[in-house]
């Protein structure tokens, strides 16, 4: 007895070792993305007070380029609400007022405006915080863009904060097309350039060319059809030939992220309710 | 007692201006300074390898917190406090000289505080990199993100280390 504590007294550090490696893997490997605890995320209070103090700070920096873009895209909005209601006027005058349903892609679609208060690119997995939190609307898994396009999906909320899974990170996958066709295919980070990604499994059939936009497909309940996504700037085939892999330029500047926009989704619930019972009958 | 006080607030700070500034430097696309380890890197010699992983593991978890990496950098510094003393003994074979001094340019002379230095920053960065690779590998990235990241983490310790030696070595 006396020399097995002898024994463990002596290699009490490798004990310690192993205790703190298994700990730290267990925090590693143990956990799905989607369900991490909120205690080792950025969205815990000290966390916040630190990020809140941070983006104070920082806030400020890039604004002028963050208002040249709204006003840019303000302008493009607007030149599209005036064609589209010129459109609307002509339809009505030849098919009678009654007949044209006001029916639109967004129309179940609301939006919760936030501040992003930390966000990083340097690492492989990158995560965006938000000063929005459950108290404001926000849910795990509803859609995070900016006035250029996608950024990211909610992943862990408290009270006033919540975490984004930012389009750069590997576990993030979005279903995404080429504008105007409708074959779609999948995009992911490869975790080399912040300013690209690869749109993977497009069927080699599809007719594309650099500089092409790349768009939401709609198809999770989590974007709406057609937001965008970014250009793409070049391609190659896939392993297997049969399908192409696109390389995105990514439209949002994820170094300069200033506020964001979390998208919430009215029949998010029913259409996942749905997909659930048609999937175990 | 004043020493600890001391050590509590070094950790505060590095963890503040890793969190705040180090983890937004992003050199050339590659290289990240990780210079909160100096805190580990500055523990006295004296303090038992244990503590030095304790306080190691707590720090790491700290970081992971912020950065949303549960477990990685709290791994990686673990393997950083149980390699310092070894790594001290490879390069001082009569090693006692040491036994009682806090790790510093001042107190180990600067040969020997770059090859201290520089050896544990390249061992934390390799771990940390590795274990970020996991998910995701692609060898050449790899090794040049542990190799830029171990340059600038280095550098930044070392200046964090002359600004604490500055004539005033009382005061951290």
């Amino acid at each position: 007895m006396r020399n097995l504590i002898n024994f463990l007294w002596k290699h009490s550090s490798w004990i310690v070792f192993a205790v703190y490696a298994v700990i730290s893997c267990v925090l590693l490997f143990g956990r799905n993305p989607y369900q991490r605890s909120l205690y080792f995320s950025s969205a815990n209070r000290a966390s916040v007070v630190v990020y809140d103090l941070q983006s104070e700070v920082t806030s400020y920096i890039g604004l002028r380029k963050a208002n040249r873009d709204l006003l840019l895209r303000n302008g493009e909005l607007e030149l599209e609400v005036l064609n589209l209601r010129e459109q609307l006027n002509k339809y009505r005058t030849t098919a009678g007022s009654d007949t044209l349903p006001f029916d639109s892609v967004l129309h179940d679609y609301d939006f919760i405006v936030a501040r992003v208060i930390n966000n990083s690119l340097a690492q492989i997995n990158n995560y965006i915080t938000i000063n929005k939190g459950r108290a404001d609307g926000v849910e795990p898994e509803m859609g995070v863009v900016n006035q250029n396009g996608v950024v990211g999906i909610i992943n862990a909320v408290s009270e006033h904060r919540a975490v984004a899974i930012s389009v750069l990170n590997p576990k993030l996958r979005l279903s995404c097309k080429v504008k105007g066709s409708d074959y779609f295919g999948s995009l992911v980070w490869d975790a080399v350039n912040p300013r690209y990604a690869i749109l993977e499994e497009m069927p080699r059939h599809v007719e594309f060319a650099p500089g092409d936009t790349i768009v939401t497909s709609g198809y999770s309940s989590v974007f709406p059809e057609g937001l965008m996504i970014g250009v793409v700037s070049d391609y190659k085939k896939q392993r297997d030939d049969n399908f192409y892999a696109l390389r995105v330029a990514l439209s949002p500047d994820f170094g300069n992220l200033g506020y964001v926009r979390v998208i919430s989704n009215r029949m998010k619930e029913e259409q996942n309710r749905l997909e659930k019972e048609a999937r175990y009958e | 007692m004043n020493n600890w006080l001391r050590y509590i607030l070094l950790f505060v700070v590095v963890v503040f201006l890793q969190v705040t500034v180090g983890n937004s430097i992003h050199l050339f696309g590659v290289a990240i300074p990780f210079f909160y380890i100096y805190f580990l890197l500055r523990l006295p010699l004296s303090l038992s390898t244990n503590w030095v992983m304790t306080l190691g593991f707590l720090l790491g978890l700290t970081i992971d917190t912020f950065c949303n990496t549960p477990g990685m950098h709290a791994l990686s510094c673990v393997v950083l406090a149980a390699l310092r003393k070894t790594v001290l003994n490879l390069y001082t074979p009569r090693g006692e000289d040491y036994i009682e001094s806090i790790p510093s340019i001042r107190s180990f002379g600067m040969s020997l505080y770059v090859r201290y230095a520089l050896t544990l920053s390249f061992c934390f960065c390799s771990a940390l990199f590795l274990i970020e690779s996991l998910s995701l590998l692609n060898v050449g990235r790899l090794l040049l993100r542990i190799f830029a990241s171990t340059a600038l983490t280095f550098l930044m310790i070392l200046g964090m280390d002359s600004l604490t030696k500055s004539g005033r070595e009382k005061r951290l």
